[in-house]
């Protein structure tokens, strides 16, 4: 027995061992795929989906996931590599890349191409599919972004999240949900998280309407809920913009309503029948008002970067009959949004008077959700045929105005007649546009990227793209939002909603979150106007519109 | 064994019988209310979610209400297990057997009762999760007094709480309270493994220690069952539903909580008490209690017949079978609904019949044996009317409304899919049809969205249109003047005529061409859009956009015409009446004669001698008018001439009245 044992120690293990180390590794080789070495050359484009190839790439971003579409192929492997060396081989239809391997491969290739080669066999032959290219920017991109998970709905809602994302991988957390207060009564709607200065300093806010409404403070894990609502304000604080340095908020007041297509795919229109702009002092915890007129309706504000200047959209309305809504419901494409601008003094704290920077009612279009590049060079702002609320508007494109007097050479500048001369080079971003509904749109906080919300997929789901923006002011193909699986997008029937970077994740937990919730909202006070000289301040706070279908909409823009 | 044996085939004839004969409707209707979709997602939901494991078996289980002998067998099944699941954990005799089933027949009740409130209660398997629910506690309960070993006690009193309320919700926490009432139900049990009489008699006061011991140790495991799933919130950080699983109490009224109240208190009430006699009267009074909830679960289940026939009306309708549809609306014994007399104008509309039979069918507006009266029109039959009669943006509208509130259900997103289709919108209506591909039985056979250029490869096939239908129109009657039958011919309207439809809605139109549904609709889509609002009241709306409403299709114009005589609004018959005439090719459908001799008798307006009115109706209108100039009073007049007349407009018009339209 012992003699057994020795020649299998001495004798049959180590071949034993030996042998199994090469069995592994002939079946490790068998299982690494491989780029077929015989191939035909095919002419037709690989059918992906989701296609973001040709698009500029921030080397920190997520994988971009894909599926093949199936065809008659049998199999499939996908080869990405780049000239710098480095490569990925995936083979089977979901073409889902490591993480690691992912990151490694973008960071050899930065500033440089990404070659995307596709092999698929049919009938026995490989055909080789003409190769596809991403370009990697030098540049990363602000690591988080933040947005509202909603359904494209029109007056109901149910299960809203405010979700942040990291961008270099698929985690996602949800900061707060709507559905942990729901009762049978009254529901609760949340919207509008908007980080100041990309939530560098952890401050934030968003708000909640109806029940245990107010407005959340985020301020690290500081968790406070201000009304802003006052009796001479059309309503709480809706629209959000951080001031840069100050400690301060301009809001719009709106009073929104929803009316909807009988026939028309665009279905639902989104309008206000009456909106001014505040200020709202986080110190003092008072409000001003900005712009307060009834011949005009104002909103979306938006600071520049040195705090120097309020950009907002607003369009001129003279009513037609007594019953607003009714005038309104009927010329509905009669209301044209323009962009102005009031200087700010930031040691008074008051503004100056109005000028306009975009008058888009010449061109008979109208502007919505005006943002300035964190240079301070460009405006980037939406521009439909009518309205403000364009997420609904399949006419609705990204427009760029570059603010600077030095224009970059190669923008193909579009004449605005007899227009201030800013006016004269304002362009739609022909390279992110759709034929379908882009809508809201951010810079990231170096301002080579922009997040944009686009219904181009289906003209109803709005989904995330992002834009390379390059230092000649010109924006790049964009891709969609990374996904772990390539079908995310496709099986989720929510919208992505008001997304903003930010450069860290928000850190307040749901715990801090729920408590601020449920606390008292802290009232404030109203302290008059906020313009160096007072214009004609003519509005009358009305009363909310009668009709039961425009209460209690949760609209997502 | 014999006993055992009768209970189940009483039980499953009885639950059969009830199942798949009067609620044979509602079981397939509550499958189409299911959402449950075979995919990744709900393989993460199963254990990424709170209560997930028990919500989608038993969605997925529910779904199969599709077929409801499939559906109904496999309730049956889990119901019957829960009765023998109780018999095994609390060691119930033979003899008491039949008390074991009170909790079934509760579990069948407490889904037969739902009625309409099927439609308003936010949970995705009312039927399966509480009794899948109830059956896996039960089973957990067995589980604990068949464990021997305390640690395996240890490891069970721990991970159940926290577990089980993961994967089973409410269920799942109820475990150990449940264990822990056992416990203090006494040492029956203990008496079982001990039986000598001798050592019972001898350790009076051992008993009474023993049974302290056991009420404490049973509180302990009642608080601990309280205790840790709430110790899973503050780990987890989430706000956990500890109702979760059950339907909520707050959407029932509160006479419908009783069955899951008494589902719960009978195991409960044999837990404490030791059910093993074998005296004759057990088997008496355990076949009487078996006998009174079965008589309970078929007096509460909701048998209301004008529910079920307008469940019975609406399937017929989705199948495109509008014969059938009128052919329950004329069996229909009872005043009818506004739901049913809905349908039964869409079914006559779509078969060409309106004109010549609309008045002809039971007109009514019964209550709906459910509180809330205002909304079970639009939830029960809203988007299938809208879609129908083209109104394409609020059937667009009503079905994302309630798919955001009631959540992503087969029976929303069908309408969601077709509307898409018809509006040309295919990059849509593929991700709805990816979706319902991914449910059990609702994957749309229309698939019809042609492909766009990026996913040629995976588009289907741009001729599918034509393929096949899910709801495909039958054959129209013989009358000319059927809309199905005809094509989007324009009416040269004396009215001023609305501008034509956009270029893409045209393109739509094309894709469509070959869908017989769709073809039947894109006639109605030829009107200028507008913005509105219905506020719900969809009978309402329908009535008076198409009274009011000006030129469009010949078929616009009919439905105009004929709304507007269901509104009693004269005003603008004769425009409508002559630019229908010559499409009427000689026969003037029997209600427009009417409703033309009768307006120029009213108003004059036009010369009905030179239309081409039936002689007899033109003396049955004489006898009308005789008559009723005989009686004088309107009350008695209604009664006296509804023999004769009251299946004519001129009934209608005079005598009937108090309508409520929705």
């Amino acid at each position: 027995m012992k003699g057994l044992r020795d020649i299998y120690q001495k004798y049959l293990l180590p071949s034993l061992r030996v042998r199994g180390w090469w069995a592994c590794l002939l079946l490790l080789a068998a299982c690494t795929p491989s780029v077929p070495t015989t191939f035909e050359e095919a002419t037709w484009e690989p059918a992906v989906s989701p296609n973001n190839f040709g698009a500029t790439l921030p080397p920190n971003i997520a994988p971009l996931n894909f599926r093949i579409l199936r065809g008659d192929a049998s199999e499939a492997v996908t080869h990405l590599h780049s000239l710098k060396g480095g490569e990925i081989i995936v083979t089977g239809w979901d073409v889902c890349f490591d993480e690691d391997d992912w990151h490694r491969l973008l960071e050899q290739t930065r500033g440089d191409s990404l070659y995307c080669d596709i092999y698929l066999k049919a009938y026995g032959t490989w055909e080789h599919l003409p190769t596809q290219r991403f370009f990697i920017a030098e540049e990363e991109i602000d690591p988080y972004i933040t947005y509202r998970l909603i359904r494209p709905s029109y007056v109901t809602y149910e299960e809203l999240t405010i979700n942040q994302r990291c961008l270099e991988s698929f985690d996602e957390r949800v900061i707060y949900e709507n559905m942990r207060f729901e009762d049978s009564e009254q529901g609760q709607c949340i919207n509008c998280h908007m980080p100041r200065n990309w939530n560098r300093d952890a401050q934030s806010q968003f708000h909640v309407r109806q029940k245990l409404g107010g407005t959340i403070f985020i301020n690290g894990s500081d968790v406070t809920k201000v009304n802003v609502k006052t009796d001479s304000t059309l309503s709480a604080g809706v629209y959000p913009a951080w001031h840069p340095t100050l400690n301060l908020i301009a809001y719009s007041v709106n009073e929104t309503g929803q009316v909807f297509h009988t026939l028309d795919p665009q279905k639902i229109e989104v309008i206000d029948y009456a909106s001014d702009l505040i200020l709202y002092d986080l110190d003092a915890n008072t409000v001003q008002h900005i712009d307060r007129t009834t011949s005009d309706f104002e909103s979306f504000p938006t600071w520049s970067p040195d705090g120097r200047t309020l950009y907002y959209i607003a369009a001129h309305y003279t009513p037609r009959a007594d019953d607003i809504d009714a005038d309104l419901d009927t010329n509905y494409d009669q209301l044209h949004y323009n962009l102005y601008a009031r200087d700010f003094d930031l040691s008074t704290r008051r503004f100056g008077p109005r000028r306009l920077v975009f008058d888009a009612e010449a061109l008979g279009k109208s502007a919505s959700v005006p943002r300035i590049s964190p240079d301070g060079k460009y405006l980037l702002f939406t521009l439909a045929d009518y309205g403000q609320f364009h997420i609904w508007h399949k006419s609705a494109d990204l427009w760029l105005l570059p603010l600077s007097n030095e224009e970059p050479d190669s923008l193909e500048s579009h004449s605005c007649g007899t227009h201030p001369a800013t006016m004269t080079s304002a362009h739609p971003l022909e390279a992110v546009n759709s034929t379908e509904a882009e809508s809201y749109h951010a810079w990231s906080s170096n301002g080579r990227w922009i997040l944009c919300s686009s219904r181009r997929d289906d003209g109803n789901y709005t989904r995330l793209y992002i834009s390379y923006f390059d230092r000649k002011g010109q924006a790049h193909h964009p891709f969609r939002l990374p996904q772990r699986t390539a079908d995310a997008d496709d099986l989720l029937l929510r919208s992505y909603n008001a997304a903003e970077f930010m450069v860290q994740p928000v850190r307040a937990t749901s715990r801090e979150l729920t408590r601020a919730v449920k606390a008292d909202a802290r009232p404030v006070s109203y302290a008059g106007s906020a313009l160096l000289s007072p214009e004609a301040d003519t509005t009358q706070v009305r009363a909310v519109p009668s009709s039961a279908e425009r209460r209690g909409a949760s609209v997502g823009y | 064994m014999k006993q055992r044996l009768s209970f189940t085939l009483v039980f499953v004839a009885f639950a059969l019988f009830l199942l798949l004969g009067p609620l044979k409707p509602y079981l397939v209707e509550t499958a189409a209310l299911t959402p449950f979709y075979a995919d990744e997602f709900t393989f993460r939901k199963l254990f990424g979610t709170h209560c997930g494991v028990l919500f989608q078996v038993a969605a997925g289980l529910q779904s199969c209400f599709a077929y409801p002998w499939l559906g109904a067998c496999l309730f049956i099944s889990v119901l019957v297990a829960m009765a023998y699941v109780q018999r095994w954990a609390f060691r119930v005799g033979d003899n008491w057997f039949g008390i074991c089933w009170v909790s079934s027949f509760a579990l069948l009740t407490n889904y037969t009762q739902l009625g309409y409130l099927i439609y308003t209660i936010k949970h995705p398997a009312v039927a399966f999760a509480p009794a899948l629910g109830f059956l896996a506690a039960f089973a957990l309960i067995g589980l604990w007094f068949h464990l021997k070993h305390w640690w395996w006690k240890l490891a069970f009193l721990l991970l159940t709480p926290i577990l089980g309320f993961w994967l089973l919700g409410f269920f799942g926490g109820l475990v150990a309270p449940f264990v822990g009432f056992c416990e203090m139900g006494i040492a029956r049990f203990k008496k079982c493994d001990e039986p000598s009489p001798t050592k019972r008699r001898t350790s009076r006061r051992q008993v009474l220690g023993s049974g302290t011991s056991h009420m404490l140790w049973g509180l302990s495991l009642f608080f601990l069952g309280l205790l840790l799933p709430s110790l899973l919130r503050l780990i987890l950080h989430r706000d956990l539903d500890f109702e979760a699983g059950h339907i909520p109490f707050s959407s029932l009224p509160r006479e419908m909580r009783l069955p899951w109240i008494l589902a719960l208190t009978f195991p409960l009430f044999y837990a404490i008490f030791t059910l093993e006699g074998k005296r004759r009267w057990t088997i008496a009074v355990s076949a009487l209690v078996f006998c009174l909830a079965g008589v309970a679960a078929y007096h509460y289940s909701f048998l209301d017949s004008n529910f079920l026939d307008t469940l019975r009306m609406k399937h017929a309708a989705e199948a495109g079978e509008w014969n059938r549809v009128m052919v329950l609306a004329r069996e229909n014994k009872q005043e009818p609904t506004r739901a049913q007399v809905c349908l039964t104008r869409l079914a006559l509309f779509k078969t060409g019949r309106m004109g010549d039979e609309l008045f002809t069918y039971p007109e009514g507006s019964a209550a709906y044996n459910a509180p809330q009266q205002n909304q079970w029109l639009r939830l029960m039959i809203g988007p299938l009317l809208y879609y129908h009669y083209g109104k394409t943006g609020f059937a667009y509208r009503w079905a994302m409304e309630d798919l955001v509130e009631y959540g992503e259900r087969p029976a929303y997103l069908r309408y969601l899919h077709s509307v898409a289709l018809l509006n040309g919108e295919y990059a849509l209506a593929r991700r709805y049809e990816r979706t319902l591909a991914r449910t059990l039985f609702y994957k749309p056979s229309t698939s019809s969205a042609p492909s766009s250029s990026s996913s040629a490869p995976s588009a289907p096939s741009s001729s599918s249109p034509s393929a096949s239908s899910a709801h495909s129109v039958s054959s129209p009657s013989p009358s000319s003047s059927s809309p199905s039958s005809s094509s989007a011919q324009s009416v040269s309207s004396p009215v001023p005529s609305a501008s034509s439809p956009s270029s893409s809605r045209l393109g739509a139109a094309h894709i469509c061409a070959d869908n017989s549904e769709a073809e039947s609709i894109r006639p109605l889509l030829n009107y200028t859009d507008q913005l509105d609002g219905d506020n719900g009241l969809v009978e309402f709306y329908l009535l008076h956009s198409f009274a009011l409403s000006e030129g469009g299709s010949r078929e616009i114009v009919e439905l105009s015409l004929m709304n507007s005589l269901i509104i009693k609004d004269l005003t603008s018959f004769w425009p409508r009446f002559l630019a229908l005439l010559p499409t009427w090719q000689g026969h003037i459908p029997t209600h427009y004669q009417e409703a033309a001799l009768m307006v120029a008798q009213l108003q004059g307006g036009a010369p009905v001698n030179d239309l081409p009115i039936d002689p007899a109706i033109g003396q049955r209108f004489q006898r009308l008018i005789q008559a009723s100039a005989q009686n004088g009073d309107n009350a008695a007049n209604a009664i006296a001439l509804r023999p004769e007349f009251g299946n004519t407009y001129w009934y209608y018009y005079f005598f009937v009245e108090g309508l409520k339209t929705n």
